[in-house]
């Protein structure tokens, strides 16, 4: 039986213009990710890592082809309702974290719950769970300026889990950070994911990060073995 | 964390900038707020005027004078109700400086004409008896601390008297108040028959005639029957509505309404660029923020929504900050020369105005950023194609 929160991309073709060329980046690719996962995509930069991530998120749609989480195809879906699934649905932990500097960490926190009925009370009581989760309670009033670039990320990933998305989609997380910071950040990911049973995919280049995720796809050998089945069915 | 708690720290996060902008909506909207003061001082009188009463003058100008029996061949006209005259007597007090508006009018019906001059019954009919009596506002009496009774001594730059002197001896016998807070309280009325007993030449004699015409007549047909009844005459005449007269009078000075147009205009136009030019500066800055917060969910709209808060809020302190130093201003004004601009003020309907201009700049201001919003491609922004 097919659980909600498989990851499924089928048969999906992406390309862009750059120019006058057009630049494709995957060929009829197809990949499922199965819910409570911890995947590591890894490989050579200009591969479409990245564009993986976005097309399951919604930030991106496909050329052709079909995106779907669990039963929900989101590759047809408007921007309104793609807005609002990944409001609900997606957690986003990004290389630069994007914390609003005008808020403290507890407002950027609060910041995706802006988007839901809960009531103000509610939403602090949220933020502040998120933030003890990431062993940031003691930091809530700080500023990002006056936050390390660990501790930031820390935040970025409590913004991302408190509205408690089934998915945890981590863009290169520890690009930025030291080996002793990116430890502890992949190590919180790590227990997201078993104590939490979040499904995270990570894009990384870091092969000491691959060792936190339960798979781990090197996307240049993938699509190789791909094109071979292909190539074989045909 | 509220939304408007994000667009007040928003609005904020560049307070130099931000303070600058606003000072230059506040200084448009203060020029806006004082010129529509001093607009509504002009046209005050115009707009209290009875649109039932016409002026008759010469063709010509103002200066040229018309027969005194003219009244009589226009109270004969059919709609008309009441007529009766008037002479510009160019007054002053005691020196050239003290310029006042003196006019010599028909003692026996001008303020039947004029009901919103408020004049007691006893000292309207003291004044009728005494040849030599002046009406005055309450506000020049209190300026000069003239009393019924007082002996005042007028000259006129234009009217010599019979002794060959342009000093003229008068008689306070009525003081007025005007039944209007902007009416000019300011005025000298004396009779007409003392100054043409007195004055040297141009004798039976006056500047134009005031006519009240009946509730049912038509305007046009009275204003033409009377101008064609002296057409082929040594003294054509030109009949406007009291509105029409006083606002040319106010036009040979200055077209106060067009150069506040003009200025709204060019100062608008300038404020928008400006407001325009520092919300765009402030998307293209968050463009980062603003990809990710629609990636966390914040659709499109609601980031529009914000910036058309933050600039509500812009040209809404600047205009606020802007009008109210106008309104305190234009009360000093007000209160300080009243003598010079009667009327001056701010009214209710200017602050209403002052209110839907920030609304509609706010929207035009929030409109580029918004396409620059709406085009946000996340992806592209937050993370490169790998």
């Amino acid at each position: 039986m097919k659980n909600n929160n498989d990851i499924t991309l089928k048969d999906i073709n992406k390309s862009y213009q750059k120019g006058d060329n057009t630049v494709v980046v995957h060929d009829h690719f197809n990949l499922t990710i199965n819910s409570g996962e911890f995947v590591a995509l890894m490989g050579p930069s200009g591969l479409g890592k990245s564009t993986l991530l976005h097309l399951m998120g919604g930030l991106d749609q496909p050329t052709s082809g079909e995106v779907a989480i669990g039963t929900q195809r989101i590759d047809n879906l408007k921007e309104a309702q793609l807005t609002k699934w990944r409001a609900e649905n997606i957690g986003f932990v990004f290389q630069s974290h994007h914390l609003l500097p005008v808020l403290s960490a507890q407002g950027n926190v609060e910041l995706p719950l802006v988007l839901t009925p809960l009531n103000k009370k509610e939403r602090q009581e949220h933020a502040s769970y998120a933030l003890k989760l990431v062993g940031m309670s003691d930091r809530s009033k700080h500023y990002p300026k006056e936050l390390s670039g660990g501790q930031e990320q820390r935040v970025a990933i409590a913004r991302a889990i408190v509205s408690d998305p089934n998915i945890l989609l981590c863009d290169e997380p520890t690009g930025n950070l030291d080996r002793k910071t990116a430890n502890e950040i992949l190590e919180l990911l790590a227990q997201l994911n078993r104590d939490f049973g979040k499904t995270i995919v990570m894009v990384t280049h870091d092969n000491k990060a691959a060792e936190y995720a339960t798979r781990v796809i090197n996307l240049e050998s993938y699509m190789v073995e791909q094109n071979k089945c292909v190539a074989g069915a045909s | 964390m509220e939304f408007f708690t994000l667009v007040w720290r928003n609005s904020f996060r560049k307070k130099m900038r931000f303070w600058l902008t606003c000072i230059s909506v506040m200084v448009a909207f203060f020029l806006f707020s004082t010129l529509s003061g001093v607009n509504h001082a002009l046209t005050a009188n115009v707009s209290d005027s009875n649109r039932y009463r016409l002026i008759t003058s010469h063709k010509i100008s103002l200066t040229q004078s018309l027969a005194i029996n003219t009244q009589q061949k226009v109270a004969a006209l059919a709609g008309v109700k009441l007529v009766s005259y008037a002479s510009w007597f160019g007054g002053y007090f005691q020196n050239e400086k003290n310029q006042l508006a003196v006019t010599a009018v028909g003692h026996e019906n001008y303020f039947e004409l004029f009901p919103e001059y408020l004049i007691p019954k006893q000292q309207l009919a003291q004044w009728k008896k005494t040849r030599t009596g002046i009406v005055i506002g309450q506000a020049l009496a209190d300026k000069y601390g003239w009393k019924i009774g007082d002996q005042v001594p007028l000259s006129s730059s234009i009217w010599m008297n019979k002794s060959g002197s342009f000093n003229w001896s008068f008689t306070v016998a009525a003081i007025y108040k005007s039944k209007k807070k902007s009416a000019d309280n300011n005025k000298v009325f004396f009779q007409h028959a003392y100054f043409d007993q007195g004055r040297a030449y141009a004798k039976n004699s006056v500047s134009w005639l005031s006519t009240e015409i009946k509730a049912q007549a038509n305007v046009d047909s009275v204003i033409r029957s009377i101008d064609q009844l002296f057409a082929h005459t040594n003294s054509p005449t030109r009949t406007t509505t009291e509105q029409v007269f006083i606002k040319e009078q106010a036009q040979q000075f200055v077209d106060m309404a067009m150069v506040i147009n003009l200025v709204v205009i060019a100062v608008f136009f300038t404020l928008l660029l400006i407001v325009c030019n520092t919300m765009i500066q402030t998307i293209r800055e968050r463009n980062n923020e603003s990809a990710m917060m629609k990636a966390l969910g914040f659709s499109s709209i609601s980031l529009i929504q914000s910036i058309y808060f933050e600039s509500l809020l812009l040209l809404g302190l600047g205009a606020g900050i802007g009008s109210l130093t106008a309104g305190m201003l234009i009360n000093f004004i007000g209160q300080r020369f009243n003598d010079f601009l009667p009327g001056i003020s701010l009214t209710q309907s200017h602050y209403v105005t002052v209110f839907v201009l920030v609304n509609i700049a706010a929207v035009f201001c929030s409109a580029f950023p918004a396409f620059a919003i709406k085009r946000i491609v996340i992806s592209e922004t937050l993370g490169g194609k790998s």
